[in-house]
């Protein structure tokens, strides 16, 4: 037998008088909203009972299954009711429909609250939502927030998480128990998840009384504007009137002990906050010692993680396929929907189960594993890490690839051989000096080395795939000799590393400057558009390169290059073209361009003969430029030459 | 209302890619864009001498950007590398002030301007796009192009914070203002590879099969001419393409224009060129 404890009518209602339809003897509705009866209720109001009155004699026993058939019924959900069997009562919380980003509260978070004293079963008896607000721009704070929903569940609260972005700000002042965990990025600005809030919070100023919080932030106090997000957050909740219940925690780059210092302070603090607002501080004791489990009750109930939610997307797949025994390849088309936040890892899967069972990918471990690259709508990307609401396009879209540059085994299987025998035979790893005492040979302290070195070889190692990085190369598909960035950027960050002995140094710098290395990537901008790591590699071997032009004192065709376009550059503010394919083909290598045709085009080409034919004419007699018509010979010097000039000479005095 | 920007040519624009200079003057004429020359402004480095120095190309760019800020202005490029390395500088600075005073310090030293980080750098298409207007673009259409147009952008400027709101792995602008301008666009995988520009002197195989792989692709998917946002690219794949094409043994022959040429042609400067261009397309192919 259902018997309704209390029900009542929450904002919003449609006045679609479906609930008065189902139960009249309970619902009445009003010209702007549905109302509980007074004849029903305790209190004897007519209203919506938001003050949650029990109902009157045994009506919750007579209309309790029409009043749970008339909240099913209800189009927007806002028939809430309390449940009564054998003396206590259950929430039931239906989920609302979610604002932005939500992410769903362990389902049996109600459970929990159970046990305790008088006192705090009463404080569980009423509304136990919390709301996590999450600005995030590498994902840091995102975590965070999921991980403070799981643990808040121990303290008897209904914890839902919620992305900043496309938050509504005049809701803010409905979240009476909030926790803010946010990153501060860049020179103190918000993550930019978060900055549309923050810009609309300041302009509309939204009230925020009777809004308890707290708030962690993440910074970095390499920084000036040390966790500045998060303290701008901080003194605006309490400039809007929201009262703080436990002070704001910095957390600097290794925030784990802070943030754990924050979230087991914080949590038992907010839980103490009751359904008014008001903070019974004096439970918090008792508070503290329910949520770590202590008491005698045992917490039960669904404590499986939480995860971000996102609207379903409809997709247009397109997937290649290549089965080797038939030595056939095509592409699939396929109409799904799936969730946003789902990673393409978890779309392959639905088509391997649902669709085609012998669609062959490899899967990862849940978190970025190295091998699970492939390429996705052009870009190259770890399956089992990336949401598929990050990838799609405006047309719903979604064309997935094996990763360039590497065999393919079969569908999205990719040959990694040759990574690991390249990655072998260049020999990565360290090999240090021999020892002696606390010393190394040479003299130096084992293991030490300066922070700035030491930041420098952590930020290169922080590269979540190597196979990856090979495929950010366009080079590495056209090129099955060339090492890839993978397996260079291995090998420059072990011969900078100052432990490293020093033959295997002059090992890996040899390695490194062979025809197959550092010189044979065609163009860096192909893998510095690939965020940090594309950025931290790129970076790196431009680096190696400089070591090498140093070392062989700009000799060899790449050498020259860099020498002869610093020089035309510092004579006249130009570049001089005919000078730098003089130098850097020679005459052999101009006259090839003859032969090849490259000559030809170049009087002959439409594009390439918008200026005076003598040009053309010219690079018939004259066979120094190899682009287009032939350029001039010396360059004019441009305005005020001599601040460049003076612009080398206090930089680089090598040209 | 006129727009005023500043103009940066590039590092070939007014050397051998003198035809992007014929065209990007009356084109923004024709759009009401005013734009005023940078006469100190030095080659960026081309991210060649980044190669040797970083610091000395960073130091090029920051002192070509602070003479546009002393004006007040963004900056234009017609090419899609400079205004990359525009961007690279832009980010570096935004990213790390110490560095930027540092570089700052140098340049206000030899120069006496410094880059304060208020002028931005743009390329041509996303400043047609997103300034100028696609409507504004059709209106001023004469002669329509009625070609089937592959768009190349390259991967120097197809990075977040670099292509304006554009998508970085799959644009779609340049498609976009080629139908605006009576083109047909087509899509084609390899439109952001890159043709391997940089080393086109110093890595021979690897960069003309690069460069064959990106036309061949346009070509089998029905493109008459390629269009390039790029003016260094552009020697790739233009003077370079037959070499390519043996190189690769693919077909590469293909009329190449830089975008800037496409825009002014189909605004109704050049008339004889463009009469030339469809010609060859049509008729004699590459």
């Amino acid at each position: 037998m259902t018997i309704v404890a209390k029900v009542w009518i929450e904002e919003d209602c449609i006045t679609c008088d479906a609930c008065q339809d189902i139960c009249p003897e309970v619902f009445s509705i009003t010209e702007d909203t549905s109302q509980i009866l007074a004849a029903v209720r305790t209190d004897g109001v007519f209203d919506r009972n938001i003050g949650g009155a029990a109902m009157s004699g045994s009506t919750g026993t007579d209309y309790g299954e029409m009043i749970l058939e008339a909240a099913e019924a209800c189009p927007v959900e806002i028939i809430k009711f309390e449940l009564q069997s054998d003396g206590a009562s259950e929430t039931v919380t239906e989920v609302a429909p979610a604002e932005a980003v939500a992410v769903a509260a362990p389902a049996a978070a109600a459970a929990v609250a159970t046990g305790g004293s008088e006192a705090l079963q009463t404080l569980f008896g009423g509304d136990r939502s919390l709301s996590i607000f999450f600005g995030s721009q590498t994902g840091n704070a995102a975590g965070l927030a999921e991980k403070t929903a799981k643990l808040a569940a121990n303290y008897g609260l209904v914890p839902t998480v919620y992305d900043m972005d496309g938050f509504d700000p005049a809701a803010l002042g409905n979240h009476k128990r909030t926790l803010i965990i946010t990153s501060t990025w860049g020179e103190g600005e918000m993550p930019d998840n978060a900055e549309t809030l923050w810009q609309s919070v300041n302009s509309q100023s939204p009230s925020l009384s009777g809004v308890s919080f707290s708030i962690c932030a993440i910074g970095d106090t390499s920084y000036d504007e040390f966790c500045k997000a998060g303290t701008d957050w901080d003194e605006k909740y309490v400039a809007l009137g929201a009262n703080r219940v436990h002070d704001i925690q910095l957390c600097d780059v290794d925030f784990d002990i802070a943030y754990g210092q924050w979230v087991a302070e914080a949590l038992p603090m907010i839980a103490c906050v009751d359904e008014s607002g008001t903070l019974q501080e004096v439970l918090l004791d008792e508070m503290i010692e329910y949520g770590s489990g202590s008491g005698e009750e045992v917490a039960s109930g669904d404590f499986s993680p939480a995860t971000i939610t996102q609207d379903e997307l409809s997709i247009t797949l397109s997937l290649f396929r290549y089965c080797p025994a038939a030595a056939d390849t095509g592409w699939d088309t396929i109409a799904c929907a799936i969730p946003g936040h789902a990673t393409v890892e978890d779309l392959l899967v639905a088509v391997q189960h649902d669709v085609d069972g012998s669609l062959a990918f490899r899967r990862g471990n849940g978190n970025g594993s190295p091998t699970s690259g492939i390429r996705v709508n052009g870009r190259v990307v770890l399956a089992d890490l990336i949401q598929i609401s990050d990838l799609v396009n405006d047309g719903g879209v979604l064309k997935i690839e094996p990763l360039p540059g590497y065999p393919v085994i079969r569908d999205l299987i990719v040959d990694y051989s040759s990574f690991e025998s390249q990655r072998s035979a260049t020999k990565p790893w360290m090999r240090a000096d021999p020892r002696d005492g606390h010393t190394l040979l040479n003299g130096s302290a084992m293991g030490t080395m300066e922070i700035s070195t030491a930041d420098t070889l952590h930020a290169m190692t922080d590269v979540v795939s190597y196979q990856l990085l090979q495929s950010m190369s366009d080079t590495f598909a056209y090129d099955s000799e060339y090492k890839g960035p993978g397996v260079l950027l291995q090998q420059w960050t072990r011969s900078i590393d100052p432990r490293t002995g020093d033959a295997q140094q002059k090992d890996l710098v040899t390695s490194i400057g062979s025809e197959h290395g550092v010189w044979a990537e065609a163009d860096f901008a192909s893998i510095a558009r690939y965020g940090s790591d594309g950025q931290t590699a790129s970076k790196a071997l431009n680096a190696a390169r400089g070591k090498l032009l140093n070392s062989t004192n700009y000799s060899g065709p790449h050498g020259r290059l860099v020498k002869w376009y610093g020089r035309s550059v510092k004579w006249s503010g130009k570049v001089n073209e005919t000078t730098l394919y003089r130098q850097v083909l020679g005459p052999l290598g101009l006259l090839g361009n003859v032969f090849d045709g490259v000559s030809a085009r170049m009087v002959l080409g439409f594009t390439r003969t918008g200026s005076p034919p003598f040009r053309s004419l010219q690079a018939l007699l004259l066979p120094p430029a190899g682009i287009g018509k032939i350029p001039n010979m010396v360059n004019s010097k441009v305005a005020a030459h001599h601040e460049v000039v003076n612009l080398f000479n206090e930089i680089d005095q090598r040209f | 209302m006129a727009i005023k920007i500043a103009y940066y040519a590039g590092n070939t624009a007014r050397a051998s890619s003198a035809e992007i200079e014929d065209c990007i003057q009356p084109l923004c004429k024709t759009l009401g864009i005013v734009l005023v020359e940078l006469p100190k402004a030095s080659s960026d480095g081309a991210n060649i001498i980044k190669q040797s120095s970083p610091k000395l190309q960073h130091a090029l760019v920051a002192r070509n950007l602070a003479l546009a800020e002393s004006k007040g202005l963004d900056v234009l490029t017609t090419c899609a590398t400079s205004h990359g390395i525009m961007c690279d500088t832009i980010d570096e600075f935004s990213a790390d002030r110490s560095f930027a005073n540092h570089i700052n310090n140098m340049v206000a030293r030899t120069s006496s301007v410094e880059y304060k980080g208020e002028s931005q750098s743009r390329h041509l298409l996303h400043f047609l796009v997103e300034e100028i207007g696609l409507d504004k673009v059709r209106d001023a259409v004469i002669n329509p192009i009625r070609l089937n147009v592959a768009a190349y952008y390259g991967p120097n400027m197809q990075r977040q914070g670099a292509c304006g709101d554009d998508d970085p792995f799959m644009p779609t602008y340049m498609e976009q203002l080629i139908t605006a301008l009576g083109g047909t666009p087509v899509e084609y995988d390899l439109k952001c590879q890159s043709v391997g520009a940089p080393s086109l002197l110093t890595i021979n195989k690897p960069v003309m099969k690069m460069t064959a792989s990106v036309l061949s692709d346009a070509k089998s998917n029905g493109a008459d001419i390629l269009v390039s946002a790029c003016t260094i690219s552009h020697s790739n794949l233009d003077s370079y393409q037959s070499k390519a094409g043996k190189v690769a043994r693919k077909d590469t022959s293909m009329p190449i224009l830089h975008l800037a040429e496409l825009v002014a042609f189909a605004l109704g400067h050049h008339p004889t060129r463009f009469a030339q261009l469809r010609t060859r397309a049509l008729v004699i192919g590459g």
